[in-house]
């Protein structure tokens, strides 16, 4: 299956954002309210909650909301699917055998 | 099986044995999976018996191609097992390979929905871990792991 892959696609797009990036470095230092987030990047709200629910969609982040305050919170667990020597080995392998995985099961190539 | 240092996976795939092992042993399908797109893999030689060569170049225009893997066989079991290390180069000569020394043990059986598909490879000594990473093998991703290098370090002083 390819389902690691594409998570781990899902975090490298969301990290290949200086915003978003960003936003990482600073729920490092403990969860924050959107508000003071926002405050902290050059863009209107609107488009910061567009980079907020990047990081959401793909498992970096989770938001809160207390009464009218929603905080972020980093979530450490998928941040440490990239994080490491050998992870790194482990997401060339896993692609490896997705492409061949792919190879053999593709109607359009000769089997033997 | 060392947490620290190895690393397993596996998988049933939707194929034959035959087809599995043919995309191991056959260097034109080996090089259709064994590196990622854009970079093109070309096979020098692909010799799957206990003790022959896996040698296999790599390039990025399809033109100029250079070394990416010279490594042998250790036990090569027909449809089953195929286990190959670059700490060895083909000529039998002990390697310090880049980026670090590891051997691949792949098993194949029957599984009533294909293939199931096994790899253990495990890594050299923390020594050469750490050389590697000197090496800056990280530089394909470098502006994340920076990034996560400073979580990390947040993370300490928490």
């Amino acid at each position: 299956m390819a389902q690691y892959s594409a998570e781990l696609d899902g975090v490298f797009v969301a990290l290949a954002d200086p915003t978003r990036r960003g936003v990482i470095r600073r729920l490092g230092r403990g969860p924050t309210s959107v508000g003071d987030l926002a405050r902290e990047f050059p863009m209107t709200l609107p488009s910061f909650m567009k980079h907020v629910r990047t990081l959401e969609a793909n498992g970096l982040i989770r938001t809160v909301k207390l009464g009218r305050v929603r905080t972020c919170v980093l979530n450490r667990d998928r941040l440490a699917l990239v994080d490491g020597w050998l992870a790194e080995q482990r997401r060339i392998w896993e692609e490896r055998t997705d492409r061949l995985e792919h190879l053999v099961t593709d109607p359009k190539e000769e089997q033997p | 099986m060392n947490p620290d240092l190895d690393l397993t996976l596996q998988r049933v795939i939707r194929a034959p044995r035959a087809a599995v092992w043919s995309a191991w042993t056959d260097p034109s399908r080996f090089e259709k999976w064994w590196l990622p797109a854009p970079t093109v893999c070309r096979v020098d030689r692909l010799d799957v018996r206990s003790g022959g060569a896996l040698v296999t170049r790599m390039s990025d225009d399809g033109v100029v191609f250079v070394p990416h893997l010279d490594a042998s066989f250790l036990v090569v079991d027909e449809l089953e097992r195929i286990v190959y290390t670059n700490a060895i180069d083909s000529a039998w000569r002990p390697a310090n390979p880049a980026p670090v020394p590891m051997t691949a043990e792949v098993t194949l059986s029957d599984h009533p929905d294909g293939t199931d598909y096994r790899m253990t490879v495990r890594h050299g000594d923390p020594a050469a871990r750490a050389r590697h990473e000197e090496l800056g093998f990280f530089e394909g991703v470098g502006s994340v792991i920076k990034q996560l290098a400073v979580v990390a370090e947040s993370q300490a002083v928490r």
